[in-house]
């Protein structure tokens, strides 16, 4: 969507050049370099916060040094900032055992897999980098493409704990698709659409049209799916991939450096992303929650961002709060509880559906 | 079956009761803080005088210190330290209580006890040093106690006493030139004998 | 568990790892996730305390004890001064007595509060352990207060205290507690209710009674398995018969009687016991008598033995010394709890989750201080 209408925009403005492959390229990374600040600008952001709200409900308060203001700054403001230059200027660590093309693969395939979801997120009606009509699959698709990668981290590494953090890794994200996928199949029933514009549109009208206010099975299925997401990018409680007091860091254990840099913020990434799909599939995506009021494409920007954030601070508040589950707890809770009900809910939706007309 | 949806009850209630703890943390945050911003802020101090005269001698155990003018060298504390970590060494003053001007060496304490002893050497390292405050109760004249230290006017209470060279945290309390001094003194006297 | 079977692997916990709380090495063989051997190798912390013990001389050995459980120094000073003062037959005064009780109890309840706090650590609950730690420092800032130091105090001795409490003391105790027992309830509504430490540590690591009665296991970990054992009632020592208090047993509110939620939540009940001694203690203590009264000139105990025991925050701690009339012990021995803690490792956590033995470890609560020696 965006790609043609930049390419178009630039074809109308310049008429002689019309048609140009230059332009083509152009249109293709406008949106990527703006998708590509926006990331980074985010992870910024959400690493800060995390920072703070982990530190304020810890009775500490956080970062405090780095950043405009005094000496000791006021608010730290500029940490992540800081920690992610050192970071990128740490000696870059290849074990000598490793594998090393896996190795040195593994994370890039891990920031691709976070990065190139983000681009079938709506943020306004027209502000959105690829309208596919299976928007929604997409993601689904893309974001098990993190499994290939932690796996790739953990085999490659050459380093027991890496291993074990890499096998719980692919368990855990392969089994909680599942949960996540039966739930959205709820919102595409519903919808009957799977794209991301077109679920959005089906929740236009305000706060009780969204489709978690829709029925009495939709909480139930934005529940299931928002727990599912959390294990799906590694969050506590389903950190058990990198559990550090367990596995020492989990598939991360042998990586330094820039590498290390692009895991963390992929998981930060990844975080955005199902938090993303969350708010498009159940409140309302972009929309007002007031109806017409305050609905134009600016507007819908903030209502969109203002909702992935609002979960995001939902995962980081639960990190901070619970303890981890155990591998075969962690699939009991799948298979045993989030499956069954997930599947209960297709059937009472169906039913829903056919009793309402 | 039941067993099924009270586990998922007492899941649910239990997370969310202590999602509902955290957010409370989160949101009175300013009452609880328990972080000082170290070198801006310190820990208050307790203020006690334990009945030394020494006024800077709160009960605190930072780096050790040695009133220089006060000490006789009765070794009452070398012998007291279960790690070595002292090291005296002295020699005979040539008159009880007598002050020898070469070495800069005082007769009388300020409790009145005539020396008997000149002290050329008087090393604590501090990188030894166990902080049990063991030396410190035999010494007989009280020159001997634990401080904030020679900075204690910058800082009066002072942890930050590292050195760049670790030969520094060796303390020397003896005045410098004491031990040639006195060695100097004991061959004049020797000649004089003779 | 384990229907297949696959190779087995070796597997090092530690001993440079978060969860060992210490450089302990556990060489656990794995079969995948489930464990089916630990054996745990120590030694990296070891500053033959024994052996040094009989080179100092018996004041001089307090500052050592300290260092041993350098998280519980006030009830190691405590054991080893008992012990003396049985050797050489010296009656302390009122005042003294009740100091130290006050102080053993705030350093059992400091000590605790890490033990929860790291077993939710272990777990993957971040938070509570911060929380715990915040409560911990006000205890040791009372310590400071006392006595200048913060973890290793040389506080009490033979005879008498290092110090006299300073002014203002009581009433900060006092401040502090009832800052503390709200706080208690905090943590153990956020963790020791929560489904998921519940699932976590209920049934996991059961030790039964006889388990740890043949193994030696004391302390709260014995209590949790169900023995009414506490020496502070048992075999009393210094002025504990006084005191109100009772003592918390496991009774398996989770899962069964020894599992690792129990042990977890004896330390949280006893938290509340000492509470209740030091209320009572601060409040009967009297308000004059010289903390040097009966401090001996010189410490020379007469030819004989003595073995103390006495209840430290990890359990039953033995101080066995031999003297032969110098000022310097011919022997001394000391019996560690977290030593046979340690022991019963094996028994009770081989054939779990490697997730599970990381839990039981932090629930047995060692400290390889006192284990090393």
């Amino acid at each position: 969507m965006t790609v043609d209408f930049i390419f178009e925009g630039l074809n109308q403005l310049f008429p002689s050049f019309a048609g140009n492959d230059i332009f083509l390229i152009l249109a293709m990374l406008l949106p990527f370099a703006g998708l590509f600040g926006f990331i980074t600008i985010y992870g910024f952001g959400v690493i800060y916060s995390e920072l703070k709200v982990s530190s304020f409900i810890q009775d500490k308060i956080g970062p405090m040094g780095q950043g405009p203001g005094l000496h000791a700054g006021k608010w730290g403001l500029l940490q992540p900032v800081a920690d992610g230059l050192k970071l990128f200027f740490k000696e870059d660590i290849i074990p000598a055992s490793a594998d090393k093309p896996l190795f040195i693969l593994a994370p890039f395939l891990i920031f691709i897999g976070a990065f190139i979801s983000i681009i079938a997120v709506p943020f306004g009606e027209k502000i959105i980098v690829a309208d596919m009509n299976i928007g929604i699959f997409y993601v689904l698709g893309i974001g098990s493409l993190a499994v290939i990668a932690v796996i790739l981290a953990g085999w490659s590494s050459n380093n027991k704990w890496a291993l074990y953090g890499g096998m719980r890794s692919a368990a855990q994200i392969i089994s909680y698709e599942i949960p996540a996928g039966i739930s959205l199949v709820v919102v595409i029933m519903l919808t009957s659409s799977l794209s991301m514009q077109e679920i959005i549109s089906y929740q236009a009208g305000g706060l009780f049209n969204w489709v978690i206010f829709d029925n009495p099975f939709m909480p139930i299925a934005f529940v299931i799916y928002f727990i599912s997401a959390l294990a799906e990018t590694n969050r506590t409680p389903f950190d058990l991939p990198e559990s550090e007091s367990e596995l020492v860091a989990g598939f991360v254990t042998e990586y330094s450096g820039a590498r290390y840099a692009l895991f963390f913020l992929s998981e930060y990434a990844n975080m955005f992303v199902v938090s993303a799909v969350a708010a498009t599939a159940f409140l309302g995506g972009w929309q007002s929650p007031f109806s017409d009021f305050l609905n134009t494409p600016i507007w819908s920007m903030f209502w969109m961002i203002s909702k992935t954030f609002f979960l995001i601070f939902v995962m980081i508040w639960i990190r901070w709060t619970v303890p981890r589950l155990r591998v075969d707890q962690l699939m009991h809770v799948c298979w045993k509880v989030f499956i069954p009900i997930g599947l209960f809910n297709i059937f009472g939706v169906a039913i829903w559906t056919v009793l309402r007309g | 079956m039941v067993k099924f949806f009270t586990d998922i009850y007492t899941a649910t209630s239990t997370i969310l009761g202590g999602m509902i703890i955290t957010i409370n943390h989160l949101f009175t945050a300013k009452r609880g803080i328990a972080t000082l911003q170290y070198p801006e802020e310190r820990w208050p101090r307790p203020e006690r005088d334990i009945g030394f005269d020494h006024g800077s001698y709160n009960v605190i155990r930072s780096r050790l210190h040695v009133d220089m003018d006060d000490c006789i060298g009765c070794l009452k504390c070398e012998r007291a330290c279960p790690v070595n970590c002292i090291k005296i060494e002295t020699s005979k003053a040539p008159e009880r209580g007598e002050d020898i001007k070469d070495v800069k060496h005082i007769g009388i304490t300020s409790n009145d006890s005539r020396k008997a002893m000149v002290v050329t050497r008087f090393d604590i390292d501090m990188t030894e040093c166990c902080y049990c405050n063991l030396c410190t109760y035999p010494c007989p004249e009280e020159c001997i106690f634990m401080t904030g230290g020679p900075n204690s006017k910058k800082h009066p209470i002072d942890y930050e006493f590292s050195e760049p060279d670790r030969s520094d945290l060796i303390y020397r309390f003896a005045k410098p030139g004491t031990k040639e001094g006195m060695e100097k003194l004991l061959n004049d006297d020797n000649k004089v004998e003779a | 568990m384990g229907l297949v079977h696959g190779e087995e692997m070796v597997l090092n916990i530690g001993p440079q790892h978060p969860a060992t709380h210490g450089v302990l090495r556990l060489q656990v063989r794995t079969d995948g996730e489930v464990v089916s051997q630990i054996t745990p190798y120590m030694g990296y912390l070891h500053r033959c305390f024994e052996k040094h013990c009989e080179n100092v001389t018996y004041e001089q050995v307090i500052p050592y004890t300290d260092r041993c459980d350098y998280l519980s120094s006030m009830s190691m000073n405590f054991g080893y001064v008992v012990a003396m003062e049985r050797l050489m037959d010296i009656k302390v005064n009122e005042r003294v007595e009740h100091i130290r009780v006050v102080m053993a109890e705030l350093q059992r309840i400091a000590s605790h509060l890490l033990c929860t706090g790291v077993f939710g650590l272990d777990l993957g609950a971040f938070t509570p352990f911060l929380w715990a730690l915040r409560d911990r420092e006000r205890i040791l800032d009372l310590f400071e207060f006392t006595c200048g130091a913060r973890l290793l105090y040389n506080y009490m001795w033979v005879g008498g205290l290092s110090h006299d409490i300073p002014v203002g003391f009581v009433e900060s105790t006092f401040e502090f507690l009832d800052y503390f027992e709200p706080k208690i309830d905090e943590l153990e509504n956020i963790l020791a209710h929560n489904k998921i430490l519940v699932e976590r540590s209920a049934d996991i690591g059961v030790m039964p009674k006889d388990i740890a009665i043949s193994y030696g296991v004391t302390g709260p970990n014995l209590r949790a398995s169900g023995v009414k054992w506490d020496l502070r009632k048992n075999d009393s020592y210094s002025i504990y018969d006084r005191f109100e208090f009772d003592i918390p047993i496991g009774e398996g509110k989770k899962g069964t009687v020894g599992d690792c939620w129990d042990r977890f939540y004896v330390r949280i009940l006893e938290m509340r016991e000492s509470v209740k001694i030091i209320r009572q203690a601060l409040a009967s203590m009297p308000k004059d008598g010289d903390v040097h009264q009966s401090l001996p000139k010189k410490i020379r105990p007469p030819k004989g033995s003595v073995y103390a025991r006495t209840e430290t925050p990890r359990g039953d701690l033995g101080y066995y010394i031999e003297s032969d009339g110098s000022p310097i012990p011919y022997r001394l021995k000391m019996r560690s709890p977290a030593f046979t803690a340690l022991s019963v490792m094996d028994e009770i956590a081989a054939g779990w989750l490697l997730s599970d033995v990381l839990a039981i470890l932090g629930s047995l609560d060692i400290v390889l201080g006192e284990i090393d020696r």
